[in-house]
């Protein structure tokens, strides 16, 4: 299977977007699923989240951070990806929420928003509020990546107030729900944010899934070091979430573990540019 | 030399191969494998072949062997074995062939592992292949899970004429033979030139294919005659004690899957990374708690322990494991149970608080029962531990397959077909018993095969 990478677009300075040829997965596709991705043969199994499959291809949002990702930046269409496997994970389900509110402030926390509201909105029964943070005016993805048409009410912040309204989601969906207007909220992205979310919603006794990002090898429920505990029980993020009740989640654990390997991502990073100078 | 003595397996000396993941055995030669193969008495009623779980001509096989007939010897091998270049280096054969080998009573039996090791070895230097006439017939099979019972159960269906389609989670072939056991006990390049056998004969690999996932196993069970489930159990067990979220703390499938699929032990050239600090706890004493300790050795730590809470003499692990393991300088603290992980305020592991243990009576397997000695806790510092607890059935395929009955623990139901309760589902391997060997794996591939046959040609 070649999975060739048929688009390559900046989605602002920090992340891009590519579109794969991966027609195993996006048959399978369903919102909240992530990929699994192996650039080059001695690569890394790393999990991105997917925003659109639509034929035999899906979308990514990927942020310029470490080794793989930076590397990967400097692949064209035509280019081929080593393995992507997928759809992985099991999203909380497509029903009847009422008032549901998608909030996201990163990457990946975008790709499920749009993924999620486009879904949820085609159920008649949900009015889906979609909100989205970036840090400021040049940072906000170009239209067609926003939410703006796949929710009822899109709201834009930005947290210096350049454009739209001023803030993080977190303000906002705290107005809403001081108004008494949410019956469900989904977000994704930064994570200190989602344990302050889940904090908050409980306050207010609003449900609240959000996607807890951890460490993963194999994707596939193996391994154990995507392992997080709701509830004191352990749960797998590969094959239980990434989407888990906030409200329920260990943030301290979730937020610890993931910094299992900061040295060696940094020694990774160092040596490949030490490598791409050596190339230069 | 004394006849009653095995020729000597030469190996990488422990100082040296502490540094490489290169195979510890070096193989016999051409002569050391005559020499021994003729220390075989050929036994009239052969006792030897009675330990092997296939059935091996054991016998026959030495016997060519010390005639220096290796192409024959190798044949006669791949009639009951289809890797016995793998279960030469991986049976327990001291509680197999070798333990009921007349010798074992007047000396040292006869390494019967080894000298099939060698044969297969020198089948495959030699280009020595089977040649095989297969007449295809209608009739389509789905195997699912490309370990030892889902490879070995492909080959006989294919040589029996049906269209094999095997589909394996993982990017690569092998199952535990590939992300578990560790290259220095089983070189990739014999794996590698097994599972090129599949594809050379025609059976159809479809990596990255996860059933359950982005295939469900209603279409697989509605687009193929039959299936055969050989998924195996591959799911991490964890004690449940406190401090098991800590950074540092890893299971045996976690590490193993690192060091092993990943290749964290080229890192940074190969980009998976591992974390393994300069004291490592490895909790249990079967060969994966040997393997976890062994690589972690090799990955630089410079004190490894095995925690277990009864003697090595009871330990699951093969014997030459545990002897590889001592010579390599692994420390075994024997008669401990772990009763708490500890930490610091980042989140790391620094100790394992531990219980010493005292045998009282038997359990149900008829060892020793280790009990918890009162106030003996104890704690000892180490920045790394690795659970090797056992493994237990992976819940990702079994959500899909609801219909299909297991017992509570998620081992799949049979009869004694290895048909499962649903019509044209058979199983086998780990994913029946919940781990055993690689040896028991494939005799069940090879009888699902046998059962697949007469239930399609019914
Ligand atoms: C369910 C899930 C969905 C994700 N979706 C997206 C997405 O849509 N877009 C996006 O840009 N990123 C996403 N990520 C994060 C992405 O996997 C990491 O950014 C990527 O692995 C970084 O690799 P790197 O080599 O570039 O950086 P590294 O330097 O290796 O790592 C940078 C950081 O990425 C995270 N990370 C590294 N390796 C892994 C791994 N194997 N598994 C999980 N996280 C890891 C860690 O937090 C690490 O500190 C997602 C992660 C998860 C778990
Ligand atoms: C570290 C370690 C060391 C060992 N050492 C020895 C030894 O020295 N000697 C010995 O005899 N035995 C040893 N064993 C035990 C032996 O390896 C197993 O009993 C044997 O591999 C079981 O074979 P299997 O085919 O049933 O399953 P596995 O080898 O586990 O293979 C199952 C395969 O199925 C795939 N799979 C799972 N779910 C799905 C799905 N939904 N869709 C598609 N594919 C799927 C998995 O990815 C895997 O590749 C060891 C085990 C381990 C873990
Ligand atoms: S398959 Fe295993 S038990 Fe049987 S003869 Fe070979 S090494 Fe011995
Ligand atoms: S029991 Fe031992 S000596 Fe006798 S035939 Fe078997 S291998 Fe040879
Ligand atoms: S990534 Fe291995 S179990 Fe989830």
């Amino acid at each position: 299977m070649e999975h060739v990478i048929t688009k390559k677009e900046d989605l602002n300075a920090a992340d891009y977007l590519i579109e794969v040829v991966a027609p195993e997965v996006a048959k399978k596709f369903k919102p909240g699923n992530f990929a699994v991705l192996i650039t080059i043969p001695e690569g890394e199994r790393i999990p991105m989240s997917i925003q659109e499959a639509h034929g035999d291809k899906i979308t990514m949002f990927i942020k310029r951070l470490g080794k793989t990702s930076k590397e990967l930046d400097t692949w064209k269409p035509g280019d081929a990806f080593h393995k992507i496997i997928g759809p992985m994970g099991t999203p909380p389900p497509l029903k009847k929420y009422g008032n549901v509110v998608f909030c996201s402030d990163l990457v990946c926390g975008h790709a499920e928003n749009y993924a999620m509201c486009k879904e949820l909105k085609k159920m008649e029964c949900n009015h889906v509020v979609s909100i989205q943070t970036f840090p400021t005016e040049a940072d906000i993805y170009p239209e067609k990546y926003l939410c703006t048409e796949v929710c009822d009410e899109f709201i834009l912040t930005t947290k210096d107030g350049s454009r739209g309204r001023k803030g993080h989601y977190m303000d906002i969906l705290k107005e809403m729900m001081e108004a008494g207007k949410v019956d469900q909220v989904f977000a994704g992205g930064d994570m200190p944010a989602l344990r302050d979310l889940s904090a908050l919603t409980k306050k207010y006794d609003v449900p609240v899934y959000t996607t807890v990002r951890q460490i993963m090898v194999d994707g596939t429920g193996m391994c154990g070091s995507c392992r997080v505990f709701i509830d004191g029980e352990m749960k797998l993020t590969c094959i239980d979430g990434p989407m888990f009740d906030g409200h329920k989640v260990d943030w301290e654990a979730a937020l610890s573990r993931l910094a299992m390997f900061k040295a060696k991502e940094a020694e990774a990073m160092e040596c490949y540019l030490k490598k791409m100078e050596g190339i230069e | 030399m004394s006849v009653k003595k095995r020729v000597p397996m030469r190996e990488q000396a422990p100082e040296k191969r502490i540094h490489n993941f290169d195979s510890v055995p070096l193989g016999y030669s051409r002569e050391e494998a005559v020499q021994e193969a003729k220390r075989c008495i050929q036994c009239k009623n052969p006792t030897c072949e009675s330990g092997c779980p296939v059935k091996m001509k054991i016998k026959s096989i030495i016997n060519e062997i010390a005639n220096e007939n290796f192409e024959k010897a190798f044949f006669i091998a791949k009639e009951d074995n289809a890797v016995p270049a793998i279960t030469g280096r991986v049976c327990p054969q001291e509680d197999q062939c070798e333990g009921v080998c007349i010798l074992e009573k007047k000396g040292q039996p006869i390494n019967i592992g080894k000298l099939f090791a060698f044969v297969a070895d020198w089948a495959r230097e030699n280009n020595i292949e089977e040649h095989l006439e297969i007449k295809d017939n209608n009739k389509k099979v789905a195997v699912v899970g490309a370990g030892p019972a889902g490879i070995t159960c492909s080959v006989d269906l294919r040589k029996a004429g049906y269209h094999v389609t095997l589909f394996e989670a993982l990017h690569m072939a092998g199952g535990v033979l590939q992300y578990g056991i560790p290259a220095f006990r089983l070189p990739r390049d014999v794996v590698d030139y097994e599972l090129s056998f599949l594809e050379k004969i025609g059976v159809e690999i479809k990596l990255n294919s996860i059933v359950g996932q982005n295939m469900s196993f209603e279409e697989l069970r509605n687009q193929y005659d039959a299936v055969f489930l050989a998924t195996g159990a591959g799911a991490p067990r964890f004690l449940h004690i406190e401090g098991e979220k800590l950074k540092g703390v890893y299971s045996a499938n976690e590490f193993l899957i690192r060091v092993n699929l990943m290749k964290a032990y080229k890192f940074p050239e190969w980009d998976t990374p591992i974390v393994c600090g300069n004291k490592v706890g490895i909790i249990g004493c079967g060969n994966v708690a040997m393997d976890a300790a062994r690589c972690a050795k090799r990955l630089g730590a410079k004190e490894v322990y095995i925690l277990y809470r009864r003697t090595r003499k009871c330990a699951p692990a093969r014997r030459e494991e545990i002897k590889h393991a001592e010579e390599e300088g692994i420390i075994f603290k024997e008669m401990v149970c772990p009763s708490r992980i500890i930490g610091n305020d980042d989140g790391w592991i620094t100790g394992i608080e531990l219980v010493q243990t005292k045998f009282e009576g038997f359990d149900k397997s008829g060892r020793p029962k280790p009990v918890n000695v009162d106030n003996s806790q104890f704690v000892m510092e180490l920045d790394t531990l690795v659970n090797a607890l056992g493994t237990t059935p992976n819940r990702l395929f079994l959500r899909n397959a609801p219909e299909l009955e297991t017992h509570s623990w998620g081992g799949i139901k049979v009869d004694e077909n290895l048909m499962s309760n649903l019509e044209g589902v058979f199983a086998g391997g780990d994913a029946l018993t919940g781990g055993s060997t690689v040896i028991e794996a494939m005799g069940h591939g090879r009888q699902a095969a046998a059962a697949i046959d007469k239930y399609l040609t019914k």
